[in-house]
Parts: structure tokens; sequence; C-alpha cells
């Protein structure tokens, strides 16, 4: 930890929580707005890899905030769950791709309920 | 000088949000820290004047929002350039407040690498959810990955920094660069890209959807009281920190004779004291040790001899979570078995077949319903 403060160049332990924090937030939201926009299934998967990206790294920031090494620890478990999220989501995409020869989500809609 | 709660929760009545945290805030700080909190906080509306910080940060989010609303339309050379530039100026604006309210080195230097690493990411993660070619997409998240990896080294967690490259950008991405390569229409000359890739769906809504998730989140972050509560907790938490630091290596007999063999070359073993074998006062720990000559000696440490990162991080995990590693490895597995099993080709069969297998006489005769079954 020591070794890295003069890398921050004036920054305050403070400031970087604060920017660390705030990157998280805006990920999460970019994500979630990719996530409701895009049509493509791997880029709406992609887009929740990046709403786990910003998980991570609020966890990371609030681990700072109570020096507590758990933050980081929790964030291995959040890389198992993106693992496996992205091996299965893959798999399904595959398969719905196999069935319509399409990536769009719309191709499903009739999955959805009867308004 | 006397409590001034009412000061500060009239301050911080300002806006609901803040409200709530104000309470979550009063409970949990203790009198005198009250005193400076309000005390700041008078300082802090005093300055901005001219806006109440709710309604900077949300317009600084709307701003992005903006920004991001125009970047989403398809084609349109002009539209996109006004949506570089409103995005951009949203985010800075959005960082420029927040860096302010972490207070700290006003003169000299702005925190450089923060601000580089974030906007890395946020243009990563704003061109992947643009871009419409999915592989630049998954290129770009590359990039996300990459800053954030940043991040977590300014925040000194080095361990995770680098498993995160190793898993997202080595093993993840490359799973879905996999898929995309297998699943993806190439682009038809003359109409380009997919149209789905280059139609938004609902922009409008999904960036309403951001804006609200935006703004609920850094006023929850960085509402003038939530800023106070984090600044108590990290300084107050840093004495538990350290001890924790200590009590790990306390854990680790082996790590701590090497360590203390650095200041006692001659140290043969370490000896416990009231069952530890390392009691730390703060910044500092002692722990006797049985030299080579049969005399005993008090060596005493200094931070630097605190395990590093990644050894904290592992201790961590398998001693505070030994369960939750465990169950780990079976979401795991099966996610191995259920990716092996959705993707696997499934063959359709038909009712003659299925006759068959159920070892029941089959209707027509062999080679003459051929055409039945089939993959699908």
């Amino acid at each position: 930890m020591n070794q890295i403060q003069p890398l921050m160049l004036a920054a305050t332990e403070s400031q970087t929580i604060n920017a660390a924090l705030l990157v998280s937030a805006l990920l999460f939201a970019v994500g979630l707005v990719g996530f409701l926009s895009r049509r493509n299934m791997i880029i709406m998967f992609l887009c929740t890899e990046l709403m786990f990206q910003a998980a991570a790294l609020a966890m990371i920031a609030f681990g700072k905030v109570h020096h507590d090494i758990s933050g980081q620890v929790f964030v291995i478990f959040i890389l198992t769950v993106a693992a496996a999220e992205a091996a299965l989501a893959l798999g399904l995409v595959v398969l719905l791709y196999r069935r319509r020869e399409t990536l769009d989500s719309e191709a499903w809609s009739e999955l959805r309920e009867t308004a | 000088m006397p409590p001034p709660i009412d000061t500060l929760i009239a301050l911080l009545a300002s806006s609901p949000v803040d409200m709530a945290l104000g309470t979550a805030l009063d409970m949990a700080v203790d009198t005198s820290i009250n005193s400076t909190t309000s005390g700041r906080a008078a300082d802090a509306t005093s300055s901005a004047g001219f806006a109440s910080p709710a309604v900077l940060l949300s317009g600084a989010a709307a701003v992005s929002s903006a920004g991001l609303a125009l970047l989403m339309q398809p084609g349109k050379r002009g539209l996109r350039i006004a949506g570089t530039v409103l995005a951009l100026a949203g985010f800075a604006m959005l960082f420029v407040e927040v860096l302010k309210r972490a207070g700290g080195a006003g003169e000299g230097l702005p925190p450089v690498f923060p601000v580089v690493f974030g906007f890395m990411a946020l243009t990563g993660a704003v061109r992947m959810v643009t871009h419409p070619r999915p592989v630049f997409a998954a290129l770009y998240f590359v990039l996300v990955v990459i800053a954030t990896a940043g991040m977590f080294l300014l925040l000194g967690a080095e361990f995770m920094a680098f498993s995160l490259v190793i898993v997202y950008a080595g093993a993840i991405l490359i799973t879905y660069m996999f898929v995309l390569m297998l699943a993806q229409q190439s682009p038809v000359a003359g109409v380009g890209d997919a149209w789905y890739d280059r139609m938004p769906r609902e922009a409008a809504s999904a960036i309403v959807v951001g804006f609200v998730i935006l703004a609920t989140l850094s006023e929850a972050y960085f509402s003038s009281s939530a800023q106070e509560l984090r600044q108590t907790q990290f300084e107050s938490s840093e004495e538990a920190g350290l001890a924790a630091g200590w009590e790990r290596l306390g854990g680790m007999p082996k790590l701590l004779l090497e360590s203390v063999r650095k200041a006692e070359p001659n140290a043969e073993s370490v000896v416990p004291r009231d069952g530890r074998l390392l009691s730390a006062q703060g910044d500092s720990a002692s722990a006797l040790v049985k030299l080579a000559d049969g005399t005993e000696k008090i060596v005493t440490m200094d931070s630097a001899m605190i395990p590093d990162n990644g050894r904290q991080v592992g201790v961590d995990l398998v001693s505070r979570f030994p369960a939750g590693l465990e169950i780990a490895g079976v979401v795991l597995l099966m996610a191995l078995f259920g990716a092996v099993i959705l993707a696997r080709k499934q063959i359709e069969l038909g009712e003659d077949e299925r006759r068959g297998l159920a070892g029941m006489r089959r209707l027509t005769v062999e080679g003459e319903a051929g055409g039945t079954g089939g993959m699908r």
C-alpha cells in the first residue's frame, strides 16, 4: 500500500475512494442502459459483466473505507459467479442462436407475458 | 462546543436521501465528531451557494445521460460528436464535484491516476454499449477491465487487480469472443452490420432508468453526510485494519519467523507469550524470540512487516470464508455441467424412434422412415 502512494500523484485516500465509487456508479448505470437498450444477446450479457465490474469496484472501495480485506475476498466470489454466469449464459446463447439463427433478443419476444 | 445536532439535521433536510442518511449518521457517530461534521457541512453548503449539492450531482448525471442518449442514435455523425462532448462534459462535472467533496489536497496536482483510469473505464464502457460491432464491444470491455484493475491497484488491492485481468480479460472475454465468432453473422456487403446491432431498443426509457440509478447512487455515495460518515469510518477503522494485519502475521508462524529474522538474523524460533506469538500495538508489534545461543530477546517490528495484500486475501479467504470457498467450487462445477448440457446438440427423435428406444415394436419398416429424425 505504501509503495502505491507516490503512484497516485497527490491523490488523497479519500479522493481515490470517491473516484472509485463514482466510476463504479457510472459503470453500473452504463451497463444497465446497455442491457436495456441493446438487442444483441451477447452484448446484453457483456453488459451484465460490466455491472459485475462496477459491483466489484464498489466492494473494493468500501473495503478500503473500512480497512477490511473482506471486500477483496468478496471480489473473488464475484469473479466466480461472473465466470459461471458467462459459461451458462453463453451456452444458452449458442442454443438460442441454433434455434432461430439470429442473436436478436426480440426473436424470443413471444416468451413475454401477454399484455 | 455543544453538539449542534439540530443544525446538522436542518442542513441535511435539503433532500430526502440526505435526510435518511443523516439520521443514520446521527446514530453512528458520537457527539464530538458531530460538532466537526456540522462545521464542515456548513462550509460545504456556503461554498456551493448557487446550487444545492444534490442538484449539482443530478444535473451532471443528467448531462451525461443526455450525452449517452445521443450516442445511442444510429448513424448521424453530428449527433455522435455532440453526444461524445455532452457525455464527457457530464463525466467531468461529476468527477470535479465528487473530488471536491473528498476535500484534502486542494493545492498542487489534481489526483491524476484515479481520473485517468476513471475516464479510461468510462470511455470503454460507453463505446462498448454504443458500438455496432459486437467484437469491438468485447474489445472495449477489455479496456474497461484494465482500467478497473488500475483502480484496484490504486485502492491497494494488488492481488484482485491482477486476478481480474487474468480471469476477465484472459478467460471470460475469450469465451465471449469464441461465442461471437460462432454466432455472429458476418456483415453483409452494402447493408453493413446486422440491424439489431445498429438500432437500440427503447433507448429513451433505458436512459431514464440509467439516469435514475446514477442520480440515486451518486446522491447516496456523495451527499455530505455519507461523505462524513465514510471519512469517520476510514479514520476510526485504521487501527482495526492494522491489528487485523498483525493478527494475520501472527497466524503464519513461518512467515513470522522469516520477518523476525530480517531484524534479528540469529533468531531460532518465536516463543509464544500469553498464548500469542505476536503482540501488536498499533503501528508496531513485538515478538519474543529464542536466539541460537539459547537466550531470549524481544524483537519489535514495524508496519512494513505486515503481510502483503495477496497473503492477506488468501488467509482471509480460507480462515473467514471457508464455506463460501467450497460453495464457489460447487457453483463452478455446476456451471461446467450446465454449459455442457445446454450447448450439446440435441437430437430430435421421431415418434417411431422413441417407440424403438422404449423397446416397443416399430410401426414402420426399417429404412422407410429415415426422414423422421434429424438434427436441429
